[in-house]
């Protein structure tokens, strides 16, 4: 039993290597690439490892990015953004775990607001911040996008495996709801809530097109409109684009690896055998 | 399993009898979240207050542009005239995007960069002022200080709807050393000589070709007609296509794809085909003699610029962007204060040495940075002999079908007079809606 | 504030993110049916007066348009392809880290999330590469076994698949994030059961891991097929939807007339007409499950 168990596990890791490193090969380039000169950045075929390693990109980044106002915008949108995932996350729990009055019929509706591209709703959506005074506000930039239906159906479907009388039992200890939210479905809702902050924070640090749209003064813009600022019309600086988004990206792994072990938080207590 | 199940469910049971031994907190927790969601109200809030549009001043006025370096480039003129200039820069990829939302909602800046080929479509819409009445108040904003092809494209429904900034053209990209090998040191100077150069240029064995054509360039096609004597009249609409000229300049688009020429698939970076020889030639603006030069400094002097080559005439296509003042701009005097700075010969020069854009206005060509630079100047007398793109507000979808057409030739084996046919029927749809 | 009447609880839990999504998703959605309806361009965006009715005239030339049915047919194409490839694949990916010890999972977990942030640029550079007929890795490992070059993205059909092939690998991150999130949720005593029963591992998949994972089996379908559905970046970046309009989607269709030739109305319309195809396939899995 435990030799089998250990040759399935060479086994197991033997796939996930070769695997893994198919899939992290374009990452690796656009890490590497980022030291490389414009000539060999896209010489075919490519070079991984760079021949003439270079710092020009991140010198040329660094001085040409408003780095101060366009990260604190930002940090404030991440901010809100979180404050998003508070509401996404009531929200889930409300449609999971309550029964209400036409329910499905919102759920529905929450659903359906995924289903529309993006691009067709964005004029309509400009015209109703336009209407709320909300252009060229940090509000205008936040609001469209803090609530989105795939955190509320995410939370909704996980909330199917928290049992419904252990909430009836707090309630009938006395639990408040908002207790009972706080203190029993949060902690509770852990992996899943690691998971959304991962993808809420990239959502958020990578946002570009509301701050672009919405803003009429470049003291609002994010970094990644910032980054953007930086390409030239008719000629790619692929070395300085991959310098650009090496430099994004950094953040993001730290969020992922401070919040994916809580994505299997108390595995190793138990795990299978 | 049941049972299992169970144990687990008493498990979390536990935990809430943990959860009432701190009961005592509740209130507090309930009042932090409340504190917690008025907080987040008035930050919002607060934002939104934050940054209003109300810095109208007459001593300022908002640039919308593609190019951030005018930023600094503006302080200039904050010295000399006493206005501020609050410039705000938006990438190329998402100008669109944000010149819809501009006119849809009516809110705009005073004075905003356009792309040559956006005119007719924003124009048609209303979004810029006319300046017809204004510009003979400007010394430097009079049509005969540009290049003609500019000023057509500022041009629409008889309105005057900007001024030319910067402008840019095509022309062809040639290595001296092969092209001498094949009989041509100096490039071909007819499309004649061209087919005669590509041929043997292509004769030189397997994945040699002889020219990168821009395949995707919608305006490519249009130049190629040009040269036929083509020209593209607002008044005969459709019937424009059926003239045996238009159809000339697609079949010899063909006929490099058809010989081998050029190549149907992508292949290598062009900056690398050229470098090795496979593709000596290609067709493309004055940014790509920087490129050539920090892409492939290995053929340094094997390489240089020369005029289009020539059927009935050369002509190249008219490029770049002028500065338009939007329609409900308060301050109009102070924009075109502005606008007639910018086209100024002495600023023009000066941009070009900031950003490298190509003057619009001629007096600044006489300037030596200019006029010294072999392959600049090159590429200023092929401005000489451009041509307005077609100024009617369907061009874009014109110029994408006209690629889905060449592509169904060139690639999809269409005989070339039923694809035409075909993009005649197209787009008589297009200019009747 | 804190002690609510059990009615207006749920209210006060969903109601901040509905009120939310109903102004900035719903109007905006509404609107957009609206202007279906309507010969809407840039014109019409300027000056709302200059905008007409024109009834169902949109959808009527929709369906006489070639690359209109063109687009369908090969999102469904894309959507029959891709979703049980990304979904097995993503889930496989979930499983086979659950089995590995502490450390190598949580590396692994990183590597297989790259994908997901991975600037689009990068990808298309490094795809691209691995595609090219001529220099490309791709058929130079081909070419080692004496086997053709393969036009990965020139010929029509062999595009389509290089583009799924594509979008799988990207999209595999985040729902094998969901999967291992749901992992957890399964109750270890479970197993533990079943171990001794005797179980095997086999047994304890398809009788323990697979029926407890369905809340979020379901999920991540849902959501991928109403992303596939939406297929979009690749076709941007890699094809434009060439050759020949083969790798066209009907999402890119849809960017390609509101956006790049400003005709709202007709865009809109095929908008309508593709978030109609989305609801009926999502109802169509809603009501697959409730009757399981």
């Amino acid at each position: 039993m435990h030799a089998r168990n250990y040759w399935g596990k060479t086994l197991t890791t033997i796939i996930l290597t070769i695997g893994g490193i198919l899939v992290a090969l374009p990452f690796i380039w656009m890490i590497l690439s980022s030291f490389k000169d414009e000539k060999e950045v896209l010489s075919i075929p490519p070079t991984l490892i760079p021949k003439h390693p270079t710092f020009h990109h991140y010198i040329e980044l660094f001085q040409n990015l408003n780095f101060g106002t366009y990260f604190t915008n930002t940090l404030i949108i991440v901010v809100f953004s979180m404050f998003g995932l508070l509401l996404n996350t009531m929200a889930g729990y409300g449609f999971g775990k309550f029964h209400f009055k036409a329910k499905e019929f919102w759920f529905i509706i929450v659903l359906m607001t995924m289903m529309i591209p993006g691009q067709v709703s964005m004029i309509p959506t400009y015209l109703i911040l336009n209407k709320m005074a909300l252009t060229n506000t940090m509000a205008g930039i936040v609001l469209p996008g803090l609530v989105a239906a795939f955190n509320i159906f995410l939370i909704r479907q996980f909330m199917e495996t928290i049992p419904d009388d252990l909430i009836e039992a707090a309630r009938l200890d006395g639990a408040g709801e908002f207790y009972i939210f706080f203190r029993l479905i949060i902690p509770l809702s852990k992996p899943i809530l690691a998971v959304q902050i991962i993808l809420t924070f990239i959502g958020a640090w990578n946002s570009f097109l509301w701050p672009l749209i919405v803003a009429n003064d470049e003291s609002l813009y994010t970094l990644s409109v910032g980054l953007s600022l930086l390409q030239d019309e008719n000629v790619t600086n692929y070395g300085l684009q991959m310098a650009g988004a090496a430099f994004m990206v950094i953040p993001i792994l730290i969020i992922f690896i401070i919040f994916q072990k809580y994505i299997v938080e108390g595995f190793n207590f138990t795990g299978i055998k | 399993m049941t049972q299992a199940w169970l144990s687990s469910k008493k498990g979390f049971l536990s935990f809430h009898y943990f959860i009432n031994g701190v009961l005592i907190l509740k209130n507090k927790k309930a009042r932090f979240i409340a504190v917690f969601l008025i907080i987040a109200a008035l930050a919002l809030s607060a934002c939104s207050s934050g940054s209003s549009d109300s810095k109208s001043d007459d001593k300022t006025i908002k640039v919308w542009t593609m190019s951030p370096a005018l930023k600094d480039f503006a302080k200039k003129y904050t010295k000399e005239s006493g206005v501020k200039v609050e410039v705000q820069s938006i990438p190329w990829d998402s100008a669109h995007d944000k010149l819809l939302t501009a006119v849809a909602s009516g809110k705009g800046p005073d004075v905003l960069q356009i792309g040559n080929t956006w005119v007719s479509e924003f124009a048609e819409a209303g979004t810029f002022l006319d300046l017809s009445k204004y510009i003979d108040d400007y010394d430097n904003l009079n049509p005969d200080n540009f290049y003609d092809s500019a000023i057509e494209t500022t041009k629409y429904d008889g309105k005057t709807i900007g001024i030319p900034w910067y402008v840019d053209t095509r022309a062809l990209f040639y290595r001296t050393d092969i092209l001498a090998d094949v009989g041509y040191p100096k490039g071909p100077e007819t499309w004649d000589d061209m087919i005669d150069a590509s041929k043997k240029l292509a004769a030189r064995g397997k994945d040699q070709y002889a020219i990168d054509l821009p395949a995707t360039d919608p305006q490519f096609p249009f130049m190629l007609a040009w040269e036929f004597g083509w020209n593209y009249d607002i008044d005969k609409g459709v019937d424009n296509f059926k003239e045996q000229s238009f159809k000339d300049a697609i079949a010899l688009h063909h006929l490099f794809y058809k010989e081998g020429y050029s190549q149907t698939g992508k292949g290598k970076e062009f900056f690398q085909s050229f470098s090795d020889g496979s593709k000596p030639m290609f067709i493309s603006g004055p940014w790509d003699i920087k490129t050539i030069n920090d892409r492939a400094p290995e053929i340094k002097g094997k390489w240089d610029v020369r005029l289009m080559p020539k059927q009935e005439n050369n002509k190249s296509m008219m490029g770049g962007a002028h500065l338009a003042v939007f329609h409900n701009s308060k301050k109009v005097d102070q924009a075109l204060d502005f606008i007639n700075w910018m086209a100024d010969p002495e600023t023009q020069v000066d941009w070009y040495k900031t950003n490298s854009e190509l003057p619009a206005n001629k007096k600044a060509w006489d300037d030596p940075v200019l006029a010294d630079d072999p392959k600049i100047s090159t590429f200023g007398e092929q401005l000489e002999s451009t041509q307005a793109l077609p100024l009617i507000p369907e061009y874009e979808r014109m110029g994408q079908d006209l690629i889905d057409t060449l592509e169904q030739i060139n690639r999809g084996g269409v005989d070339i007079d039923s694809a035409l046919k075909d993009y005649q029927s197209k787009e008589e749809k297009v200019l009747k809606d | 504030m804190y002690k609510l009447k059990s009615k207006a609880t749920p209210l006060f839990f969903i109601g901040p993110a509905v009120l939310l999504l109903v102004i900035f998703s719903v109007v905006p959605i509404l609107i957009s049916i609206g202007i279906s309806f309507t010969d809407m361009n840039l014109i019409g965006l300027a000056n709302w007066a200059q905008i007409k009715f024109v009834g169902i005239e949109n959808y009527i030339d929709l369906f006489t348009d070639k690359v209109f049915i063109k687009s369908i047919g090969n999102t469904l194409f894309y959507v029959i392809i891709g979703v049980p490839l990304a979904v097995i694949s993503s889930f496989v990916i979930a499983l086979l880290l659950n089995q590995i010890n502490k450390w190598l999972s949580a590396t692994f977990r990183i590597i297989y999330y790259m994908p997901s942030i991975t600037n689009i640029v990068a990808i298309a550079v490094v795809w691209g590469f691995l595609y090219n007929q001529d220099y490309g890795l791709f058929n130079y490992i081909l070419s080692v076994f004496h086997i053709d070059g393969v036009a990965w993205l020139e010929n029509p059909h062999i595009a389509k698949l290089s583009l799924i092939l594509m979008a799988v690998w990207k999209s595999n991150g985040v729902s094998m994030l969901i999967f291992l999130a749901a992992l957890q949720s399964i109750p270890r005593s479970q197993y533990e059961a079943a171990d001794i029963d005797g179980a095997s591992r086999w047994q304890k998949l398809i009788y323990i891991t697979i029926p407890a994972m369905s809340f979020a089996t379901f999920f991540v379908t849902v959501t991928t097929l109403i992303g596939w559905l939406q297929f979009f970046e690749e076709p941007f970046v890699m094809t434009e939807g060439g050759p020949l309009d083969s790798t066209n989607s009907m999402a890119l269709f849809i960017y390609q007339e509101g956006f790049q030739f400003n005709e709202f109305g007709y865009g809109a319309a095929a908008s309508v007409v593709l978030f109609a195809v989305i609801i009926l396939a999502t109802i169509l899995q809603f009501k697959l499950r409730k009757s399981e």
